[in-house]
């Protein structure tokens, strides 16, 4: 009985060994990044990537998850809340603002050389810059540009695609008068990005989103932009009733040949290159008011503060996510702007003529500002919009309930 | 069990006392018998009270403190969730569209379902069939059903307009999603669509209740089919159609898929309810203070309605007896 005891607790002792030493022994270390699912490629990608920095750092381990975007955001907020946090995200560099706020981001300065830090375009890096300190490293960056149809804009008699908005609406009117089915000007009015839409408008006007803690919406440029829209609808100069299309509808539209001008990022290429490969079409850069503008968005890889590998986490960052080789990958396939310079003086991108319209705007990009509860923000400017749309309000009074509702959250 | 035991023992004292022992056992007995079906289910009850209750008590703890976007609860704060809900400008407007909703597709949903119901409680040929089409929406999720109405109410490239179109009823198309105006009318037609498989298929229930012979006796004495239906049919019925008007009250006050999917309260607010408002709230914005403030303040219109319901059903009810 009591040899039986005495052999039963050696055994669960040695056991216990082996458990404490195997485990001091390998030292080993997994990280988990939680990515949004750009399109089929994007899990490949990372997965790469993953199996890259793996055969460098035998034992340790890189998992990767891809979430629709649309549940981002909800799945993030319940893993922290329930202390069960990734060890790196990636989320759209607006909502970076929330995670410095409540101190869930880590600063990066601390894990990176400054060489590494200088090879990114400068205008990618301050939309995730806070106090002088970096929380996130961009990953994916869009600019914004006009795409024209060339065919219909030929038969309405114009031949070189409008620069500033007065062409833009002589154009318009042009294709309109050919009685087809065609629209001059694409305009969304639901969803996603409406208020992106008119921040064109916005932006080239001179008005500003936010301007001195306070909300610009409301100023004098920002009705005008307004008044543009809501003018070009009642012209029938865009589609009718821009509040029931969302960004999807306005871009099919363009692929099918039905839309004259339409204003939207990079992506499109690559759909009409599937979609729709012999729309005769061009691109050139957002219409000029008094101002040239065009909105830049990036999203952002972030690392937790509550990761225990925040070292290795960085490391898989540094060496293999941001290597050259990576990020042109990830952008081609993608169908993104360079971050890095090293990306941006490859020949892929280097000699894509489409793509410059592009890199030609990125001197003035303009970011969502890095405020605090921005997507409420977004929808109170949306909410403003669509009454607009929809002949509910004039330009300025709806704009100016807008700008209270912002003045009240900013103060919040 | 200790009572039965006992009572057994007590039965078999001698016979001339039969009477009073008996009388004895049972007021002796009632004391465990009432308590011992509450005692049996009582892990049950605190089972149930600890799953459904906890979230409710979570909730409401949360309601009263301040609560930052990724759920951290920090400091009591005066009520200042409640007070920041019910000064939003956009809640009043959502609660009396929640309302409106609600009324109308229930009521909506009930008027139609009784005649359907009535129908198909007929005997006919190929009723098997109509009864199989009627319950098919049951078998889709709302989110498909969503979906598909969307694709087919979109003014440039959806059925809706191209069939319009083809009979020459209308010229330029119509984008039905894009003004209040359309949009919720057609939201509120659509939730009557879903919610009437479940509505008749309760009343058909009821229907196949009722005792042909006192409907036979009705029809020697003269009555009318109307007169039938007003004073046999329906008061007989009233039991399931306080099912279903409750049920359906709490489903459709709740019912988020089908406005998420097709308008997600767009253009302008105007089709929000407070249960789509609510999501924005706390998923879109991090508001999960207000949001959780809500989330009460719907559980506590639900239940005050649902008691006053049960309450006047059940007094109409005694009364007829």
């Amino acid at each position: 009985m009591y040899q039986i005891r005495k052999r039963r607790v050696l055994s669960l002792l040695l056991g216990a060994a082996a458990i404490l030493g195997a485990s001091s022994a390998s030292q080993a270390a997994t990280i988990r990044v939680v990515l949004g699912y750009y399109s089929a490629a994007t899990q490949g990608l990372f997965e790469g990537m993953a199996k890259d920095f793996m055969e460098k750092h035998p034992g340790d381990e890189v998992k990767i998850e891809v979430i629709q975007w649309d549940n981002l955001q909800q799945r993030l907020t319940t893993d922290i809340a329930g202390g069960t946090a990734p060890d790196i995200a990636m989320i759209g560099t607006r909502w970076l603002v929330d995670y410095v706020k409540n101190d869930i981001a880590e600063p990066l300065d601390g894990y990176m050389t400054p060489e590494f830090k200088a090879g990114f375009i400068e205008s990618f890096l301050s939309p995730s810059t806070f106090d002088g300190k970096m929380y996130g490293l961009p990953v994916a960056a869009s600019a914004r540009a006009m795409y024209y149809n060339k065919d219909l804009l030929a038969k309405a008699g114009v031949n070189e695609p409008p620069t500033n908005w007065d062409g833009v609406v002589d154009a318009a009117k042009k294709i309109k008068a050919l009685g087809t089915d065609a629209y001059g000007f694409a305009l969304q009015g639901k969803e996603i990005e409406t208020d992106a839409y008119w921040y064109y408008s916005l932006w080239t006007h001179g008005g500003e989103i936010i301007k001195d803690g306070k909300s610009g919406v409301a100023s004098p440029q920002a009705i005008e932009a307004l008044a543009l829209y809501k003018m070009m609808i009642d012209e029938k100069l865009t589609e009718p009733d821009p509040s029931g299309l969302n960004r999807q509808d306005i871009e099919r539209l363009f692929k099918q040949g039905r839309i004259g001008m339409i204003l939207t990022g990079p992506w499109l290429r690559g759909q009409i290159k599937t979609d729709a490969p012999n729309l005769n079409y061009g691109l050139s850069s957002i219409p000029e008011g008094s101002n040239k503008a065009t909105y830049g968005v990036t999203d952002t890889l972030m690392v937790f503060n509550s990761s225990p590998n925040k070292e290795l986490a960085m490391k898989f960052l540094t060496e293999t996510a941001f290597s050259p080789k990576w990020r042109i990958e990830f952008s081609t396939k993608e169908g993104f702007l360079p971050v890095m310079k090293e990306e941006a003086a490859a020949p892929v991108f280097a000699n894509d003529p489409q793509l410059k319209a592009f890199t030609d705007m990125l001197p003035y990009a303009r970011f969502a500002p890095p405020v605090a509860n921005w997507e409420q923000m977004v929808d109170a400017v949306i909410a403003a919009l669509q009454k607009v749309y929809i002949g509910q309000a004039q330009p300025e009074a709806a704009l100016k309930d807008a700008a209270a509702t912002i003045d009240g959250l900013i103060e919040q | 069990m200790a009572s039965s035991s006992s009572s057994a023992g007590k039965a078999s004292e001698v016979g001339a006392r039969r009477g009073k022992t008996r009388a004895g056992t049972q007021a002796n007995g009632r004391i465990g018998s009432v308590s011992a079906p509450y005692l049996l289910i009582l892990p049950a009850i605190l089972f149930a009270f600890w799953i459904i209750g906890y979230p409710i008590y979570d909730m409401a703890n949360m309601s009263v403190h301040a609560v930052n976007r990724f759920g951290k609860t920090t400091a009591f704060n005066d009520f200042a969730n409640y007070q920041r809900l019910f000064s939003h400008q956009l809640f009043l407007g959502c609660l009396i569209r929640t309302l409106v909703w609600t009324v109308f597709v229930v009521g909506g949903t009930v008027i139609l379902s009784v005649p359907i119901a009535l129908v198909l409680n007929e005997k006919f040929y190929g009723r098997t069939l109509a009864r199989i089409i009627i319950m098919l929406p049951w078998a889709v999720s709302l989110t498909m059903t969503g979906i598909v109405w969307r694709w087919s109410l979109n003014g440039q490239f959806g059925m809706v307009n191209a069939t319009l179109s083809s009979f020459g009823l209308q010229d330029t198309p119509v984008e039905w999603l894009a003004t209040a105006g359309t949009a919720f009318p057609i939201l509120i037609a659509i939730g009557i669509l879903v919610s009437i498989p479940f509505t008749v298929t309760v009343i058909l229930g009821g229907l196949s209740s009722l005792q042909a012979d006192i409907f036979e006796a009705a029809k020697i004495d003269g009555a009318s089919g109307w007169q039938r239906f007003r004073y046999l049919t329906l008061p007989l019925i009233r039991p399931f159609l306080n099912i279903v008007l409750v049920l359906n009250f709490i489903y459709v006050f709740n019912s988020f898929p089908l406005i998420w999917v097709m308008t997600q309260g767009d253009p302008a607010n105007s089709t929000d309810i407070l249960v789509t408002w609510l999501y924005k709230l706390a998923f879109r914005y991090g508001e999960l203070g207000i949001a959780s403030a809500l989330s009460i303040v719907m559980f506590l219109i639900l239940l005050a309605l649902t008691i006053t319901y049960a309450a006047l059903a059940m007094r109409h009810e005694r009364r007829e007896i």
